[in-house]
């Protein structure tokens, strides 16, 4: 890996190196590479490489037949996210301006200009190193060869073609927009296509730091508080739990462990809307376990399993066990065995306990080589939408709490009821934002702090 | 037409991906690009009110989507049927049911208009979430005599926002009152009878205290007030709320009373009901509730109950009203079909007709009027009801998640007896500051 | 000597007891709720028979397949929401792993400009909550006329597309075989393509199999944006989005077992499908334990 610089310089002299070439190419080229400036691919094209030639051609033409027929139209309404209001002709509805579709075409317009302009760099680089190749005296390679070459050294472009289209559409893009989204008011009352939104600053995200008044920032940093509770719980419980489990079935001597396994595997192939439904339903006031324990007279009172905020959050922790132990007890049964059993003979043989063995020989093992699988268990659980939703929907909501954040809501779950719910979209982008925020940092605060991260290629 | 140029460009950029998506992608015609549409569409702006109803008008031709709650989806399609047999001028139109419940039908015409039914029911306290999202358009100026002589005066002003009609009313009985078990329940007429008397037999007495429907039968039984005035965009402007009062008190530490009972379950949904013997809630659980009750199935008017001052109030509440939405059309034409569908659909002999065949109960003063619906036990003690609550007006979407909120903290235990009349007092103005910053 | 080795096995025995009635515990904790859940899908919702909404008793009075009966009837569209579940996890099965086998393969594999930046990048999208986007994805999809009535292709769409992120358990798979096997390829003329093909791909069977089933469960449960992408068009509904209506909506009363009995019809392929592959399973979510 190559030794860290100064990004903001670095960034700063490879882009004059590439203005620098983009002249010496044009000044030290022939008349195809000059041309090859204005229409790309011609400069190929002209040394009967055509396969690159056309191609170039092609996606420049794209590009203005683009900009022509739809792009410029989005990029102009782009700064004020539209102005033609909706209005009535008779009992006729005339919408104006989609703000939505504004914000988002003409952010692909944006994107796709730079990706123009890229295109034109890739072009003149091609014309300088066919020149070189010409001048050295060697042929270029043939149109079948440049074709061939996409199964074999260029093979990884094959392969990440679609996939990287497929990220580009349906997650960048999105993400982008929704981040736009953010600086603006979009909302209930600015909805597309019979309302426009447009662009308002900072004014959500100071919404969300602001503690006095309507201001969401203690409701933002309480829903916050129990998402980190919530993962650190749902992380380590289970993660230990579910180790404990494993040790219990692959202790010597205990038979059928295959079964045990498979019963507890259950809960995993099970869809999570079913069982957790029906889970949700089992510990309300007036379901099965309040249902007998009266029953037997056990309790005067149903517990509030779901409605008593506290209870409700170790309720939510306690099913969120009987969720993940089998994962981890998957886990560690695998990594369990990789352990030398010679360890284990000799500290026998000093007569440790099991629990001596366990604590000096298992668990440092199991901590090294699940260090990064507990990182991304965590952050994972940070956005665990399903099991806070189908248990408990957030709630129970509060007075205390603002923008109908309810006690158990995890930041992912009032977003999403934020989104679904009342079509609030500009603080969901922010919520969502930070989420992002607080991932990343978690994640790279403690990256660099795992014993087993190694230089990726020391593996192969 | 530049979106449907885009699309087909992004599509082709697919298509070797995803071939078969390729074949299903057909960009729908309900474009919202205004520019060339209003060009294009221009000519049929002449066509009058009174052309429309006359039947040798061109109706042209085209899809109508229809939303309704599931249990009246099949009756509604053969309506529709008869409708469109009585009316071949209508013929170029084909019609689709789908069953949304009234529940989620303003949530997704919200998300997006253009996608959503063309006619679809709604419980009116969305009427003006919908209204100022540009989801609902008006009733037709040939309709409104009609609809406003013809229903209740609850059911009208209810599918009014500022002075215009927006909706055609469907029911009359969105509102709660008692059903309960005979052989447990002995008196129904006092709350705290009806406790006792369940807790003396280990059952429950269910409602939905967290809900801003069913709460206001505390707030406005010891006289509390919460009413808001909009405008005609749909958007609040005023707000009226006493709830940070004596009145307010009373009725919260009711609420806190009543969650104390060991009998007390919060939910009013029969379904959702184990081991209920009494349950506050409405006409539409009448069918699951007589299963529930078998024999002992009774119904009646909310209770009394003694406040803390030592007083008697008698539960009120929302007498509240369903109705049938058309939005907005890009076509004239189409709307007037629209308009004549949901109107059929709302008349009186439909409503009767649907009251035969699902218990809705009817807001069309005729049909309020028949032997079947005077006789109906639960539509009876909804009627004696009525008497005590207040027509639902419109009231914003933050009032009822707010209302949540103050809900779930009685429940869950935040607020107690052991509250001090200070605490409550400070929650109810929290709860009044809110509601009032919801308009304006 | 050998009285020792009694009192050993003794003591072994009796912690093996210990052990066998913890796990038998965990057992029955484990599978309670299925228990319960089955039980209640054969509780009439015949008012005749018995009551068809909650109740706080586990074993039905009377035993019927009434609800059964009622989810085949055709009364709803159940079986349509079973089909087009089942077309949308095949697909996106096939889809996923065709996506995550390219990406892995060229990632661990291949050494080109600018894949360290690719892997930080997607590392760094991955942050982001999904749910931020739904309404974005959701006009966008209605741009290629994939929602409502075009929503299972939409949601095989969605499922796909974006797939090639999640390509850490395969490519730490890849890392894993050696190198030398292709470099011997190379040296005998195959190109990359025909080393990915007839060399890696038939090496991969466990990975494969893994990334399969893992895309194959998730429609099973998506409800979050398969209700976002279908709404108001019965039809297109999955049986998460169709079902949850059952358990949550007031509109349906007395369809609680009724909800019980079509989860106990999704669950038991899906499960079976599951224990039979569970050996690959289980070598997947180890190896990427361990790969982070």
């Amino acid at each position: 890996m190559a030794e860290k610089k100064n990004p903001v310089g670095a960034f700063f002299s490879a882009f004059a190196a590439n203005i620098r070439d983009i002249g010496t190419t044009f000044a030290e080229g022939d008349f195809r590479t000059r041309l090859s400036y204005i229409f790309f691919g011609i400069g190929p094209l002209l040394r009967g490489q055509a396969v690159k030639g056309i191609l170039y051609l092609a996606l420049e033409l794209a590009f203005f037949w683009y900009m022509g027929s739809f792009g410029r139209y989005y990029l102009s309404k782009l700064p004020t996210l539209g102005t033609v209001a909706t209005q009535k002709i008779g009992r006729k509805t005339v919408y104006g301006d989609n703000s939505f579709l504004i914000l988002l075409f003409g952010l692909l317009t944006i994107i796709i200009i730079a990706a123009f302009i890229l295109l034109w760099r890739m072009n003149i680089a091609e014309n300088r190193r066919e020149e070189e190749l010409l001048r050295q005296g060697k042929a270029l390679p043939s149109n079948k060869k440049v074709l061939g070459s996409l199964l074999d050294s260029n093979f990884d472009k094959t392969l990440l073609a679609l996939p990287m289209a497929g990220i580009f559409i349906f997650t960048v893009l999105p993400i982008l927009f929704m981040i736009c989204v953010a600086f603006t008011n979009y909302d209930a009352n600015h909805q597309s296509p019979t309302n426009l939104f447009t662009w308002v600053g900072l004014q959500n995200f100071k919404n969300i730091f602001q503690f006095s008044g309507s201001g969401m920032g203690r409701t933002f940093f309480s829903v916050l508080g129990w998402t980190l509770v919530w993962a650190f719980f749902a992380t380590f419980l289970d993660y230990f739990l579910g180790m404990a489990v494993a040790i219990l079935i692959n202790k010597k001597g205990i038979r059928f462990k295959k079964l045990w396994r498979t019963i507890l595997v259950v809960t995993i192939a099970v869809p999570q809307f079913v069982s957790l439904l029906y889970v949700c339903k089992m510990f309300t006031n007036d379901g099965l376990i309040n249902g007998y324990l009266l029953k037997w007279g056990l309790i005067k009172s149903p517990i509030p399993f779901w409605t008593n905020p506290m209870l409700a959050r170790i309720t939510i922790i306690v099913v969120n066990i009987w969720i993940g132990i089998p994962y981890m007890m998957l886990i560690a049964t695998g990594l369990l065995m990789n352990i030398p059993e010679d360890l284990y003979e000799s500290a026998r043989m000093d007569g440790a306990t099991s629990f001596q063995m366990f604590k000096s020989i298992t668990l440092p093992y199991m901590l090294f080589v699940t260090g990064p699988f507990l990182l991304t268990q965590f952050t994972g659980n940070l956005n665990n939408f399903n099991v806070i939703y189908l248990l408990t929907r957030g709630q129970p909501q509060s007075m205390q709490l603002a923008e109908k954040a309810g006690h158990t809501d995890l930041l992912v779950t009032w977003l999403y009821k934020m989104t679904v719910n009342n079509t609030n979209y500009k603080m969901a982008a922010v919520i969502g934002i930070m989420v992002f925020v607080v991932t990343a940092l978690i994640s790279l605060s403690v990256y660099n702090l795992l014993p087993s991260v190694k230089d990726e290629e020391g593996f192969q | 037409m530049k979106k449907k140029m885009f699309a087909l460009m992004l599509t082709a950029a697919m298509a070797v991906s995803l071939a078969a998506c390729g074949g299903g992608s057909t960009a729908s015609g309900t474009t919202t690009d205004s520019a060339e549409n209003s060009a294009a569409d221009s000519s049929a702006a002449g066509s009058s009110a009174a052309e429309v109803s006359t039947p040798d008008t061109d109706y042209g031709s085209g899809e109508i989507k229809v939303w309704v709650a599931d249990e009246i989806t099949d009756f509604t399609s053969a309506k529709i049927d008869e409708f469109m047999e009585a009316n071949p001028q209508f013929a170029g139109y084909k019609v689709t049911v789908e069953p949304v419940g009234e529940g989620d039908a303003a949530g997704n015409v919200i998300t997006d208009v253009e996608a959503s039914a063309d006619i679809y029911g709604f419980a009116q306290d969305q009427i003006a979430r919908l209204v100022s999202a540009g989801a609902l358009e008006e009733v037709a100026p040939e309709n409104i005599d009609a609809v406003s002589n013809e229903n209740d005066a609850g059911a009208v002003a209810a599918a009014t926002v500022g002075d215009t009609l927006y909706a055609y009313p469907l029911t009359s009985d969105n509102g709660y009152f008692l059903y309960y078990d005979k052989s447990v329940v002995s008196d129904p007429s006092t709350l705290e009878g009806i406790i006792a008397d369940c807790e003396a037999a280990g059952k429950n007495f269910y409602m939905e205290i967290n809900s801003g429907w069913y709460q206001t039968a505390f707030f406005f039984g010891s006289g509390a007030e919460l009413t808001y005035e909009t405008d005609d965009t749909g958007a609040f402007t005023a707000c009226n709320s006493t709830y940070a009062s004596e009145a307010g008190l009373v009725a919260l530490k009711e609420m806190i009373e009543l969650k104390a009972s060991a009998s007390f379950q919060n939910g009013s949904s029969v379904d959702k009901a184990t081991n209920a013997a009494a349950i506050v809630d409405g006409t539409w659980d009448s069918g699951p509730a007589m299963d529930l009750f078998g024999e002992n199935y009774a119904c009646a008017k909310l209770p009394t109950f003694t406040g803390s001052d030592g007083a008697a109030y008698q539960l009120s509440g929302f007498g509240g009203f369903k109705l049938l939405g058309v939005k907005p059309q890009e076509d004239e034409n189409k709307l007037a079909v629209c308009d004549a569908l949901a109107a059929f659909l709302s008349s009186g002999e439909v409503q009767l007709a649907r009251y035969e065949e699902a218990g809705w109960g009817p807001s069309n003063l005729e049909a309020q009027q028949s032997e079947a619906v005077k006789s109906d036990v639960a539509l009876s003690a909804l009627a004696e009801q009525l008497a005590f609550t207040i027509p639902q007006g419109q009231y914003p979407q933050d009032y009822w998640t707010l209302a949540t909120s103050l809900g779930d903290s009685v429940i869950s235990g935040e607020l107690t007896e052991a509250s001090t009349d200070d605490e409550l007092m400070s929650t109810l103005q929290k709860f009044q500051e809110s509601c009032i910053s919801y308009a304006g | 000597m050998k009285k020792k080795n009694a009192s050993m096995s003794r003591k072994r025995a009796a912690g093996n007891a210990v052990t066998y009635a913890l796990l038998i515990l965990i057992s029955l904790i484990w599978l309670f709720p299925f228990f319960g859940l089955i039980m209640q899908s054969f509780r009439s919702f015949d008012p005749a028979v018995e009551y068809g909404g909650m109740v706080d008793y586990i074993i039905p009075k009377t035993f019927s397949l009434d609800n059964y009966r009622f989810l085949f009837s055709g009364e709803t569209n159940f079986l349509l929401w079973y089909r087009n579940t089942l077309v949308i996890a095949i697909f996106v099965s096939i889809g996923q792993t065709v996506f995550v086998l390219c990406v892995s393969y060229a990632l661990s594999r291949m050494r080109f400009k600018g894949r360290e930046l690719l892997m930080r990048f997607w590392l760094i999208l991955g942050m982001f909550p999904g749910f931020l986007t739904m309404i974005c994805l959701y006009f966008l999809l209605k741009q290629f006329g994939l929602t409502q009535a075009g929503a299972v292709p939409g949601l095989i769409l969605i499922g796909v597309a974006s797939s090639g992120m999640g390509y850490y358990v395969c490519k730490g798979y890849f890392d894993t075989i050696p190198r030398a096997l292709d470099d011997a390829a190379r040296i005998d003329g195959a190109s990359r393509a025909r080393i990915f093909f007839v060399l890696t791909i038939p090496m991969s069977k466990p990975i494969l199999i893994y990334t399969a089933l893992v895309a194959f469960m998730a429609p099973w449960c998506d409800y979050v944006f398969a209700s976002y992408v279908a709404f108001g068009y019965d039809k297109g509904y999955n049986v998460a989005v169709a079902m949850q209506r059952w358990v949550w909506t007031n509109d349906y009363q007395g369809y609680f077992t009724r909800f019980c009995a079509g989860g106990v019809l999704v669950a038991i392929p899906v499960t079976i499908l599951f224990i039979f592959l569970q050996k690959y399973y289980v070598e997947g979510v180890t190896g990427g334990a361990v790969k982070g």
